[in-house]
């Protein structure tokens, strides 16, 4: 085969390609947007059009008042899971940032050991936790109550964001530190004026991923509240859809009303969050 | 903090209350209806491995658009898991959801498929909609993965008129070996720890035929209050996932090993 041969066929092959390649994104996007799309077009949609026999991705008379209905109903839950999202986010960076920092940085006995630790207890399944948990926060008095939940919560969040924080501390050059010290700072005022503003992106995104475990836990907030107690948003949206749903326009729109705060932090501290993972 | 859990299971130690039980356990039928339920669901892993490669390499391969479409690829596993249940909760509900009147108005099917009441496609369906949900996560470590092989590489293989075959079976795929070690034993372990969204779909049911381990403990300590039962499930899963974390840990300390 003479070489112009050669690279007409591999132009040919990669137009080709390249055709495939678009093809497959293209199903791949129609896979997961569409569903999410007709979901969220049906929260515009009147009760009457659910029980219409043809299917229309856009409404025919769109309103907006399954919005409204959807969040006036909501409105006490979504305030508790605010308050226990954030509680949870600001309770494990105390938690986080000091520990993740030894760990990258300090040497100690019995340091491998403890890590290997954290990350099993990363892949612990947390649902042999909650009958202890429900046992021992009924005991302490902590059951029902928003606190209960915020250091509930630390079980779920702390393994997964030391790992993330430490590996961002320990990227970050050693002599960082060393020079600030040498112009007068104690290891501490170094840092805090120098390792935590740098790590500020990798900070926020850990505290990010926090306040999203909180807010879209189901199984701690389901063993751990009741009706009278601090009862967050998801909860309420297992207890509606496991009933009869009367109308599902309604549920759609709670749906995204929850699903919205999460979504809008994860793409925001998606890329520090998956940086950590970037090996081999 | 998180060294606490240990010390949490142990404060009822399973070897004294619950020898009974395990007896009980496993001389009981719904316990292998889990086990076989654990077992089928566990594909879920694999299903989300083939999706998230796919689309990693495809994403990894195009520069246009490439942030939009990753992030869009990433909602699903960004809502809470009870919102993208709820979701499909509608969207394959018999009655009114636009799936089934799609096929049924297209004849695909002559009747929509009332598929919570039988065992096969109640788990059909949890397989799929979990897939759906969880894939991203191992789309964007694999991702992240597949952006920090140095174009180097493949420019090098193709002046050696390497073909496009050939620079994946030997450039791609080594280098995210570890990788897709990583995702699939911590994904694996995540995937079959996972309750809300099942337990929202079927119930664990019909039966017990949707409750994998995770489900069925869930189960005996939420709606039935049987504690020690519920311990002694507990224990067959922490046997299971701790096979997975060995194999993530082992994953990562290669991949220490390999930066070093």
């Amino acid at each position: 085969m003479s070489i112009t041969n050669k690279i007409q066929k591999v132009s040919n092959s990669s137009a080709l390609f390249e055709f495939v390649k678009w093809a497959l994104i293209a199903c791949m996007m129609a896979i997961f947007a569409l569903p999410m799309m007709f979901a969220f077009f049906a929260a515009f949609r009147p009760p009457n059009e659910f029980y219409a026999s043809t299917v229309r991705i856009i409404p025919e008379e769109p309103t907006l008042s399954t919005w409204v209905d959807a969040f006036v109903s909501l409105q006490d839950q979504l305030v508790n899971s605010f308050i226990i999202a954030t509680g949870t986010t600001i309770m494990s960076m105390v938690i986080v940032i000091p520990a993740a920092y030894v760990f990258a940085r300090k040497q100690f006995p019995g340091k491998i050991t403890l890590f290997y630790l954290i990350i099993a207890a990363m892949m612990f399944p947390y649902v042999l936790l909650i009958i202890p948990i429900a046992s021992i926060w009924d005991g302490l008095g902590l059951y029902n109550s928003i606190v209960g939940l915020w250091i509930g919560y630390q079980i779920f969040v702390t393994p997964f964001a030391i790992w993330i924080l430490r590996d961002y501390f320990a990227k970050l050059p050693t002599n960082l530190e060393e020079s600030a010290q040498m112009y007068g700072c104690t290891q501490a005022s170094a840092f805090l004026r120098v390792v935590l503003p740098l790590s500020a992106p990798a900070v926020v995104a850990v505290g990010f991923l926090s306040f999203l475990t909180a807010w879209n836990d189901f199984l701690m907030s389901n063993m751990l509240t009741t009706g009278v107690g601090p009862r967050p948003a998801v909860v309420q949206l297992y207890i509606i859809t496991t009933g009869e749903v009367k109308h599902w326009g309604l549920v759609m729109a709670m749906t995204f009303i929850i699903g919205f705060p999460p979504t809008v932090l994860y793409l925001l501290g998606r890329r520090q969050l998956s940086q950590s993972f970037s090996v081999g | 903090m998180s060294l606490h859990q240990w010390s949490f299971t142990s404060t009822a130690p399973p070897e004294f209350i619950g020898l009974e039980n395990y007896i009980y356990l496993f001389g009981w039928e719904p316990f292998y209806t889990s086990l076989k339920a654990t077992a089928l669901f566990a594909t879920t892993t694999l299903v989300q491995l083939i999706i998230a490669l796919t689309a990693a390499l495809l994403v990894n391969s195009i520069s246009r658009f490439k942030n939009l479409i990753s992030s869009s690829f990433l909602i699903p596993y960004t809502l809470p898991p009870v919102a993208t249940g709820t979701i499909w909760l509608y969207l394959i509900n018999p009655n009114v959801g636009p799936i089934f009147k799609f096929l049924t108005n297209k004849n695909i099917l002559d009747s929509p498929i009332y598929w919570s009441v039988q065992s096969d496609t109640a788990l059909m369906a949890v397989i799929g909609i979990t897939s759906w949900t969880f894939w991203p996560f191992m789309f964007l470590i694999l991702l992240a993965s597949l952006e920090s092989i140095p174009e180097e590489y493949y420019e090098s293989a193709r002046m050696y008129g390497a073909g496009i075959v050939d620079r994946f079976l030997h450039i791609t795929l080594p280098h995210l070996k570890t990788a897709i070690l990583l995702a699939v034993s911590i994904r694996m372990v995540w995937n079959l720890t996972k309750v809300s969204q099942i337990y929202q779909l079927t119930g664990g049911g019909p039966g017990y035929s949707t409750s994998i381990l995770a489900v069925f403990l869930y189960r005996f300590a939420y709606d039935q209050g049987q504690f020690g039962l519920a311990f002694a499930v507990g224990v067959v899963l922490l046997i299971i996932t701790l096979a997975f974390t060995l194999l993530f840990i082992r994953g990562f300390e290669k991949s220490r090993s390999d930066n070093e």
